[in-house]
């Protein structure tokens, strides 16, 4: 389990959906490639760029609107997802990527960051 | 519209199962039966064995919908790329890329149109009659999309099965590091050649190279290394100065 963690990071790490899992929590809409749209909050993205929001108003095609409690959508469906503008694009990579190091240095075979913790 | 017949429970993999799950397809109610959310497909069949199965790669989304202003029902809502016609659904996702827009028929659509923009998509409501269920539902249906991911992705390396990105998931995994088989420090180095030994103080190095970085980089902070994690591995101080190791290529 914790190879395919470390295998789904990496995946992460090398493309831009390490933005959109800096997502979580923030209200967006995510355009599908069927022309409809869905607007609510990000509960997760993963490696594949499955969306999961919440609290959604979704619009079909033809522009019929519902409201959806809990959605998932595949990734091979997702066209644009829209990035709330007062996000720092910048910072949420950054940070997103500094997460993932954080957890690969803890969790990588030798555990470099442990041997070399700094000496008080 | 085409309905498999004589479909049996899955035997393994059954990730959920609800009973008394009425299944509407493109509006049309075909009755009473049970949902098997598996982790290959997704199976939906009556008390006689007619139903139909679906493939995770074909479904473009699902979703709890409760609000009953829009569909008198609490149920869970999937939306499939493609027409079922029950013949073979992995055409589907073929079809889709063929198929003219076309909700209201049922029928497999023989004037392609290849316009990419209006697939024809099936719509598929499964009302429990237990709607507290609707959760786990949910949830097991977004587990087993996720072991499906989009074998044309060329983006990222998709030949494996994962799980979602969790990080506090990921951060909890701190205690369970796999760790392949390798020596301690005592141990090892006994073992190594002279040779052995000066790559394996270049390697180290070059980690306290990468290591140093990172601490460095970007300002971003790094919390202590846990001294839980200590296993007892020295590290020759020497090996700590990074600008020994300069030339070394930090692949990280």
């Amino acid at each position: 389990m914790a190879v395919a963690n470390l295998l789904l990071r990496t995946i992460a790490e090398n493309s831009m959906v390490v933005l959109l899992q800096g997502l979580q929590g923030e209200v967006t809409t995510v355009d599908l490639r069927n022309e409809s749209t869905a607007r609510g909050r990000v509960v997760n993205v993963d490696a594949f760029m499955n969306v999961r929001l919440e609290d959604v108003l979704y619009r079909d095609r033809r522009g019929k609107l519902t409201r959806l409690q809990d959605l998932f959508i595949t990734g091979r469906n997702v066209r644009y997802v829209h990035i709330p503008d007062h996000m720092d694009i910048m910072k949420t990579i950054q940070s997103q990527l500094a997460k993932i190091h954080r957890v690969r240095n803890f969790a990588s075979h030798g555990g470099g960051r442990k041997e070399y913790s700094k000496k008080k | 519209m085409v309905l498999l017949k004589n479909l049996r429970p899955p035997t393994e993999g059954v990730r959920h199962e609800q009973a008394e799950t009425t299944a509407v397809m493109n509006g049309q109610k075909l009755g009473c039966g049970t949902l098997y959310v598996a982790e290959t497909r997704l199976l939906w069949f009556d008390g006689s064995g007619m139903g139909f199965s679906l493939e995770y790669p074909t479904i473009g989304l699902h979703a709890i919908s409760r609000d009953v202003s829009a569909y008198p029902q609490e149920h869970l809502y999937v939306m499939v790329n493609g027409k079922l016609t029950g013949e073979n659904e992995a055409d589907m996702a073929e079809k889709a890329a063929d198929d003219e827009e076309d909700d209201s028929s049922n029928s497999s659509c023989a004037g392609d149109d290849d316009d990419d923009d209006e697939e024809a998509i099936t719509e598929i409501r499964f009302v429990p009659s237990d709607k507290v269920a609707l959760e786990s539902m949910f949830s097991a249906m977004c587990e087993c999309q996720a072991l499906h991911p989009d074998p044309e992705d060329d983006d990222s390396d998709n030949d494996f099965e994962g799980e979602e990105y969790d990080v506090e998931e990921a951060e909890a995994e701190h205690g369970h590091a796999d760790i392949p088989s390798f020596y301690t420090c005592d141990e090892g180095l006994s073992a190594l050649t002279q040779e052995g030994q000066a790559t394996l103080e270049r390697l180290e190095g070059m980690l306290a190279e990468s290591v140093a970085q990172q601490y460095h980089m970007a300002g971003v902070r790094t919390e202590e290394a846990n001294g839980e994690f200590e296993d007892g591995m020295e590290v020759d101080a020497a090996a700590m100065e990074a600008g020994q190791f300069e030339d070394a290529d930090v692949d990280h």
